[in-house]
């Protein structure tokens, strides 16, 4: 059976490929050396794929039709759709056995993820995969979100469909080493009257929950209150899915900087790979 | 006549633009969509504070800017006077 070797989230802000520079060079150094570190992990560990969890952005999918949750099912995926995100336009390879495999065990787990061909994988994915592995070669699952257009699952119910990825992925026996990534956040305000704030004391407060493994606090929070923290940030969920598949693990923060030059407070928090009894039920 | 209408001109004129590239830059096409003289003339003219009192989804309204050439400086004064002043509320992480 897998393991989940690897875990992280990291903010996908779209700056971070397409113009780096415009951020004040410390921070910049700061958040991209946390990405090194995620990089070193994933060598260190032999990664073999990787599931990657992110916000849709009318990418895939508009409103005529817009699913709560949804998995890439090819063997690859086009990506990125942004020209000026200064990604190479290139075919990602995937699992699409893992893939369905995921999709199968998560509707046994009473989850209802949409089944997707021909997906897309935009910055979302991009910004972050493209650090991680600048070959783009590593297989990646894309599991799209929505974080953006009400009605919206609510924390917790990102925090059970997590908890139920995380079984998935670990009950797969066509790979040994899997790698969990969520993208997007943390705070950011976009299409909005306060487009390019950032809440750095909802950032803080939610990584220190990370930090201690303990998300009572955020899964208490109605999806209303959290929309107070910029109509982005809802985007977190990806990181509260994450947690959860990790089982409550406390995360190791790496980096956190409010990069106001890419409208984004720019996170990474990366953890421990499975320990023992780690699966849940 | 109905905001999906809005948001799906607005939406397939974003396709259209990626699709053209670097080739010639299409105008906005109004026709086919079921929408009111004030709705037209926000999306064409454009004027995105009506766009976004009408209720248009943030994501449309910032790949809709984006493709105008706006600079987050140019909008944002845009959204602040259509929304006119609007109470935060108080929530869990607030510290001051």
């Amino acid at each position: 059976m897998a393991e989940i070797v690897m875990a992280y989230s990291a903010s996908h802000a779209p700056m971070m490929t397409a113009d780096p520079g415009s951020a004040p060079r410390e921070k910049a150094d700061n958040f991209f050396s946390a990405l090194e570190k995620v990089r070193d992990k994933a060598k260190e560990t032999g990664v073999q794929a990787i599931v990657m969890m992110t916000g849709e952005h009318f990418t895939n999918f508009f409103l005529d039709g817009l699913p709560q949750v949804a998995i890439g099912l090819d063997e690859e995926h086009l990506g990125p759709p942004e020209v000026w995100l200064q990604v190479p336009k290139k075919m990602v390879p995937s699992d699409a056995g893992l893939a369905a495999h995921i999709t199968a065990s998560l509707i046994e787990q009473g989850q209802q993820p949409a089944l997707s061909h021909g997906m897309k994988v935009d910055h979302g994915f991009m910004t972050v995969y493209y650090w991680l592995d600048p070959t783009m070669e590593l297989p990646m699952v894309p599991v799209v979100l929505n974080c953006t257009t009400p009605p919206l699952m609510t924390t917790k119910q990102f925090w059970d469909f997590g908890v139920a990825i995380g079984n998935a992925i670990r009950s797969y026996d066509g790979l040994e080493r899997v790698g969990l990534v969520a993208g997007g956040g943390l705070s950011h305000f976009v299409g909005e009257p306060r487009v390019g704030d950032i809440d750095e004391e909802f950032d803080r407060w939610f990584l220190d929950q990370l930090g201690r493994g303990d998300l009572s606090e955020i899964l208490s929070v109605p999806n209303d209150v959290l929309a107070e923290a910029g109509n982005g940030t809802g985007e977190v969920r990806a990181w509260v899915a994450l947690a959860a598949a990790m089982g409550s693990a406390p995360g190791h923060v790496l980096a956190y900087e409010a990069v106001y030059e890419w409208i984004n407070g720019m996170g990474v928090v990366l953890y421990d790979g499975d320990q023992p009894a780690a699966s849940q039920t | 006549m109905t905001l999906y209408m809005v948001q799906r001109c607005l939406f397939d004129h974003l396709r259209r633009l990626e699709a053209a590239g670097d080739g010639p830059r299409p105008e906005i096409v109004t026709e086919g969509y079921a929408l009111t003289d004030e709705e037209k003339r926000a999306v064409t003219e454009p004027d995105i504070g009506a766009i976004y009192a009408m209720g248009a989804h943030p994501v449309i309204i910032n790949g809709f800017c984006r493709a105008l050439g706006y600079k987050r400086a140019d909008y944002r004064p845009l959204l602040e006077q259509a929304s006119g002043d609007t109470a935060r509320r108080r929530t869990p992480w607030q510290k001051s």
